[in-house]
């Protein structure tokens, strides 16, 4: 574990930056059209309750990384087996991460460039800052928060201001009843935006002060939450239910069709630069639960020397995980979150929450 | 002016150990040989005999370099006040008569009991008289320290509109002067110490007890003392060999050549360094939000501070950015520009036999090499050259098609605004990432430029100066300091001082300092007492 | 340890020199197409495939103007080819072009009137849409009563670039007269995806003769002998252009639509024909679907502001219940365009108006049942009605006109 602290503000911006980056990447919930943003919404009171669930451990276990605790409730053997397999899923997720963006940066901007060379750079980028710690990326997002904060502030009111949104897109709300929403929340958007959070299980020891992480982290996962609700509503709104679920990337569809005063046009590089920060952030933090796991559980005295071989596996993961961006969008929606995500984001830890809270029962 | 490796040091070292471990001896003429040997009888050096003591028997000479002692001192009130003293007793040479002479016969103003030939040869150095007495062990040296020194002038790098116009100069002295005047407290202390072995450089540390952070201060001292080099020769020497981190174009020490730029600094909480000979003064620590601010914005008010501190972030950005983003936009990204401007490059393009980024690197380097021949030329030949750059790189290149004129406009521009920045040693590091974002935005468009600010600002963020973060107040947040970084909030507003350099003392102003308008004056119902009325 | 920067520093400079890297394109490499036009094939060996035409801006021709020099060749020059896709005639045009071809700024698309009754504009739309470099903001025009290339070879006096003087006319006459309506690519995909809305499409036309008009002399005439100008909104049905409205009818589509932003309403009054002229401001115009006995009602309500503009008889404007009269009469014209263009909606059986989508936001389940046969018989059948509120503010300079005094001489 690295001797770093970060605060409660830097933990809060971190969530926000992590929740945003997957957003503009994937066309959430289509499958319930215009009541999408529910389905979000819905998914978000989930996202509170599993970020609880991490909490919970945490307070458990303060001070101490997650591969080192699971030892602790389930036993040597089986906590190191757990804890390898966690970093083998953060590992996963970076390299499918950086899949996603590497083709949506050579879907719409670099469409001749082979992906390796797009991805090469952004895992440069991303080792160089995670050799330098936690509390050097902690910093940096502070600094683009603000930078994002100001993109998304801006964006909305050009979009507002270009007359393209229509309400009445949003309409009729809730067509199919609640189900069809409650069974795209279990299937889908539960996972994706919120049950990664489970990233921060790894970051939570590094907190300088425990009081006010429940407050403000429930509040930074409610914020981002609503973000994207609404981001979904506006893909709505703009587009229209059709074509918002037969594009790839209706955000920036959305951003291109603002056609202001003749000369605010094709503004997707507004897009590009909120997408690449908010990629490289989600990248950059399951990198690094990666690296310091690794380094936590083969007691590693140098973090930073794994981070270049893992950065090279996470690279060549990314290129092999997929022969088309259809494949992968196919596995990413449908397979992986009852797969993969449902046990290692839900139901791993409140099994061990479980155990942990009867562990220290008996203990008193 | 080169660095000697500190190896060779040691050995010139050792040999000198061997004899500056023996003391003065009393034997005049000992002394005095051994004087004109160590100088090479230099033929600045001068020595005066003279005869003290009644009946004028104490043999005693007067040793000094001319021209770096002020001759008057040492006529008025050294040789006439020996030789004009009345009231020598009985005395036989001993230890005693330095002490007479300094209390009772000379009349200036600091004098020094020497025992050793490394002080002896220090102080005569330094431009002290010392005063050597035949039959008595050790020597007296009297501060005689004169010479021709530059007067107190405007600030040459370094102008504002509305403030004080004085500026450092080169003697150490008159530079810690100009601060006490501007710092008339107790409290503010100064610790000298002597830097490189052939220069022997004074240099000195001036802080604010109690508002400085104990740390610092002490890591300051030991960085300085762990020092081992043949010459100090200005602050930047200083500076190279203290500082936080070599590997990075971001200073972090921060340099100024005003008074009070550095009393402002001293009372948020930091550290000056003065060395003699410059009249750069450093400031440690340093935080890069410091570089975009000068003295001016305090001196006026509020609202146009705020703007020009904002001004001067966008500035930055156009510096490092300019002809990245250009590259970027008409090579990768032709969709972003409106198509009537588009047409209008293109049509500009089109007799250019270059691709843009050569385009841009060729002007960018011809830019240079301009901006570095008005530094080097002597005032009487600037106009020419300034008639010759704009005619050959503006209308010349132009019109023979090797450059676009949009191409000079971006130049120009990004040229503009780096000469904007106020602090000199950020505009630099501007100037190397410049070319760095050519590169990658040729390379790999918006998409190289974005990540490439990405590596920047975590590279930043990586730094310390002195153990306070760089990038501190933004990253980490202080809430509390944002009232004085980018923004520049009411003089009444910013009543505490930067949390993570001055730990000790925070509070700099007291409440309620806001100016009010009389209370009777405005919109009142003056028939009304307070307390009459519906408050809530 | 310097070996290491050493090496790392020569890959890393070697990166740079490689300089040409593949997604970059010099600007003077690229043929900017600033528009896009798509015929059918009539010669006999090439019947029924695809044939493309683009318009290609010569920059130093068009920036020409303003440095000096510049006039001596047209501002825009015009490719074809054919081919059975849009995308594979769109390549093919390289080897006519000597740049490659940049679609970022196409702002027009023109499609022809044949190709989209015969087949319809189905086929030649997911191309433009798919890709990334096209923007789906760029509008649409269906060439009228003419090939849709020949459109794309016509000069204009005023724009240099003659794409922008169609963008532009639409977007004028939307803004002050109403007959046509600016829509853009995503507009008519979503039309015709969504069920309960057909698409409408502006229409251009060749006045004059269409071979002076590429040429460089036309625009070197204080009346150019070739000339284009909009002309009618067309109507679709499943893809297929099925017909056209004209003057009050295409107004009143725009009334329904809401697109009008100000025109001008001329009535009769007291036996003289187009008397008064109504300056429209602004008007807002809402359409509502409701179920009744299981049938559908639209009801469409617009409001309107205006001066009056224009008096052509004696009358007294300065009484204000003058103006209300007045006011019902522009109702009652108003509503008589709106009219016009249901009948004649229904009449093509094409419910061009989006009413079927307005009952399926309100009644969803409603909707499932009539969704099928919307078109040929729910609609046509569907009860409209409408009601216009029009307020006249403001006369103008003068009260009443000069005539009256003229009429009292």
């Amino acid at each position: 574990m690295e001797k770093a602290k970060i605060s409660i503000t830097q933990l809060f911006v971190l969530i926000l930056l992590f929740e945003q980056g997957d957003s503009m990447l994937l066309p959430l919930a289509m499958e319930v059209k215009q009541d999408s943003w529910i389905s979000i919404l819905l998914s978000t009171i989930g996202g509170v309750l599993l970020f609880l669930v991490y909490y919970r451990l945490y307070r458990y276990f303060p001070n101490v990384l997650p591969t080192d605790y699971f030892q602790k409730i389930v036993g040597k053997v089986l906590g190191k087996g757990l804890a390898f397999l966690y970093i083998l899923y953060f590992v996963y997720f970076s390299a499918r991460l950086l899949r996603s963006f590497g083709e949506i940066l050579g879907i719409f901007v670099y469409p001749f460039t082979p992906l390796i060379f797009i991805n090469i750079f952004m895992v440069i980028v991303v080792v160089y800052t995670v050799r330098k710690g936690i509390e050097v990326l902690s910093r940096t997002a502070e600094l683009l928060f603000i930078v994002l904060l100001f993109l998304s502030v801006t964006g909305l009111i050009l979009v507002s201001s270009s007359g393209l949104i229509n309400i009445h897109n949003l309409t009729p709300v809730l067509e199919n009843g609640i189900s069809p929403i409650l069974k795209n929340v279990f299937t889908e958007t539960l996972y994706i935006p919120f049950g990664e959070l489970i990233v921060f299980t790894m970051i939570f020891p590094y907190l300088n002060s425990s009081k006010k992480v429940k407050s403000i982290g429930v509040v930074s996962v409610i914020l981002s939450g609503m973000n994207l609700a609404f981001g979904a509503a506006l893909n709505i709104g703009v587009l229209g239910t059709h074509l918002a679920s037969r594009y790839q990337f209706p955000l920036l569809t959305t951003m291109q069709s603002i056609q202001i005063l003749q000369f605010l046009e094709r503004l997707d590089v507004y897009f590009l630069i909120a997408l690449i920060i908010g990629c490289f952030f989600k990248i950059a933090l399951f990198f690094y639960a990666a690296v310091i796991g690794i380094s936590d559980l083969f007691k590693i005295r140098e973090p930073s020397q794994v981070s270049y071989p893992l950065g090279f596996v996470v690279l060549f993961l990314s290129i092999q995980m997929a022969s088309s961006y259809s494949e992968q969008l196919q596995e990413e929606l449908k397979i992986l979150p009852l797969a993969i995500q449902l046990p290692f984001q839900v139901i791993i830890p409140i099994l061990l929450l479980i155990i942990a809270f009867f562990k220290n029962k008996k203990n008193h | 002016m080169y660095f000697k490796r500190n190896k060779q040091n040691k050995n010139q070292q050792n040999v000198q150990n061997h004899t500056t471990e023996e003391k003065i001896s009393s034997s005049l003429t000992a002394n005095l040989d051994w004087i004109k040997k160590k100088t090479g009888e230099s033929s600045d050096l001068v020595i005066r005999p003279i005869k003290a003591g009644v009946n004028f028997d104490l043999n005693a000479t007067i040793v000094f370099i001319e021209g770096i002692v002020e001759g008057a001192s040492i006529n008025d009130f050294l040789i006439k006040s020996i030789l004009s003293y009345q009231n020598w007793k009985e005395v036989i040479a001993t230890e005693q008569i330095f002490d007479i002479i300094s209390e009772q016969v000379i009349s200036l103003g600091s004098t020094k009991k020497i025992c050793e030939w490394n002080d002896l040869f220090l102080s005569l150095m330094a431009g002290e008289s010392i005063i050597l007495v035949d039959g008595v062990v050790g020597a007296l040296s009297a501060s005689t320290t004169g010479g021709e020194k530059r007067s107190v002038s405007e600030p040459t790098a370094e102008n504002v509109v509305r403030g004080p116009q004085q500026a450092f100069t080169e003697s150490i002295r008159t530079n810690t002067g100009l601060v006490r005047r501007i710092i008339k407290n107790p409290d503010l202390w100064l610790e000298s110490l002597k830097i490189g072995k052939m220069t022997n450089t004074d240099v000195a540390i001036m802080f604010i007890k109690g508002t400085a952070n104990e740390k610092v201060v002490e890591e300051v001292r030991s960085r300085l003392q762990r020092i081992d080099i043949d010459s100090i020769l200005e602050s930047g020497y200083i500076e190279q060999l203290v500082e936080d981190q070599t590997l990075t174009t971001f200073p972090t020490l921060y340099h100024t050549q005003r008074p009070d730029a550095v009393a402002g600094n001293l009372l948020e909480g930091r550290i000056a360094i003065f060395v003699d000979g410059t009249p750069y003064v450093l400031l440690a620590p340093a935080v890069f939000i410091q570089f975009f601010q000068s003295t001016e914005d305090y001196y006026t008010r509020f609202d146009i501070a705020t703007s020009i501190r904002l001004l001067r972030v966008i500035i930055f950005i156009i510096s490092i950015l300019g002809p990245a983003i250009y590259i970027a936009a008409t090579t990768f990204h032709q969709e972003m520009i409106p198509t009537q401007l588009l047409v209008i490059i293109a049509a500009q393009r089109e007799s250019v036999p270059f691709p843009t980024l050569i385009e841009a690197f060729i002007m960018e380097v011809v830019f240079e090499i301009l901006r570095e021949a008005g530094i080097r030329l002597p005032k009487v030949v600037g106009s020419t050259v300034s008639i010759v750059g704009a005619l050959v790189i503006g209308q010349a290149a132009v019109q023979a098609g090797i450059v676009s004129p949009v191409m000079v406009i971006v130049v120009a521009i990004t040229a503009m605004a780096n000469f904007a920045t106020p602090a000199f040693s950020i505009a630099i590091s501007a100037r190397l990432i410049r070319f760095l974002f050519m590169f990658v935005a040729a390379v790999f468009g918006f998409y190289g430029i974005v990540l490439g600010i990405i590596m920047l600002i975590v590279h930043l963020c990586s730094l310390r100066s002195f153990g306070t973060p760089y990038m501190t107040p933004l990253a980490p947040f202080i809430p509390a300091n944002i009232g004085d970084s980018i923004v520049r909030q009411p003089l009444w507003a910013i009543n505490k001082r930067p949390k993570l350099i001055s730990k000790e003392n925070e509070t700099r102003e007291g409440h309620g300092l806001k100016p009010q308008p009389d209370d009777e004056r405005g919109m009142k119902n003056s028939t009304l007492k307070k307390g009459d009325q519906n408050e809530v | 340890m310097k070996c290491k920067t050493f090496f790392l520093s020569l890959m890393i400079s070697s990166i740079l020199f490689i300089t040409g890297c593949w997604s970059q394109k010099e600007l003077n490499d690229l043929a900017i197409v600033s528009a896009f036009a798509i015929d059918k094939n009539e010669s006999e060996k090439n019947k029924g495939r695809y044939e493309v035409t683009l318009q290609v801006i010569n920059p130093g021709n068009v920036a020409g103007s303003l440095q000096g020099g510049g006039g001596q060749t047209p501002p825009i020059s015009t490719y074809t080819s054919t081919a059975n896709t849009i995308l594979i005639a769109s390549r093919e045009l390289s080897k006519k072009v000597s740049r490659k071809r940049y679609y970022a700024h196409t702002n027009l698309v023109v499609i022809s009137e044949k190709l989209a009754r015969e087949e319809g504009i189905t086929r030649v739309l997911d191309a433009i849409e798919r890709s990334p470099e096209f923007r789906t903001t760029a509008q649409i025009v269906i060439a009228h009563n003419a090939k849709a290339a020949d459109i794309v070879k016509i000069l204009t006096p005023i724009d240099k670039i003659s794409s922008n003087d169609v963008i532009k006319t639409i977007k004028f006459t939307e803004d002050i007269w109403g007959e046509v309506v600016k829509v853009n690519l995503q507009d008519v995909i979503r039309a015709l995806v969504t069920p309960g809305k057909e698409p409408v499409i502006t229409g251009f036309r060749i006045l004059g003769s269409k071979d002076k008009g590429s040429k460089l002399e036309n625009i070197q005439d204080t009346k150019p002998s070739g000339n284009i100008d909009a002309n009618g909104i067309a109507i679709f049905k499943e893809g297929k252009l099925i017909g056209w409205f004209h003057n009050k009818t295409s107004r009143g589509v725009s009334w329904i639509l809401n697109k009008i932003k100000t025109t001008a309403v001329a009535v009769d009054w007291e036996e003289e024909k187009e008397a008064i002229v109504y300056n429209v401001i602004r008007q807002k115009t809402k359409v509502k679907a409701d179920m009744e006995k299981g049938s559908p009602v639209i009801s469409i309500h617009t409001e309107v502001e205006g001066d009056i503009g224009e008096v052509n008889t004696s009358i007294k404007l300065s009484d204000r219940d003058t103006l209300f009269k007045i006011e019902k009469s522009f109702e009652k014209e108003i509503k008589e365009e709106i009219k016009q263009a249901v009948k004649q909606a229904k009449k093509n059986q094409s419910d061009i108006f989006g009413f079927g989508e307005k009952v399926y936001r309100a009644n969803p389940t409603e909707w499932k049942n009539l969704e099928q046969d919307w078109n040929e018989v729910h609609f046509p059948k569907a009860k409209i009605r409408v009601s216009v509120e029009a307020f006249v503010r403001r006369t103008g300079l003068t009260k009443e006109s000069y005539i009256s005094d003229l009429e009292n001489k």
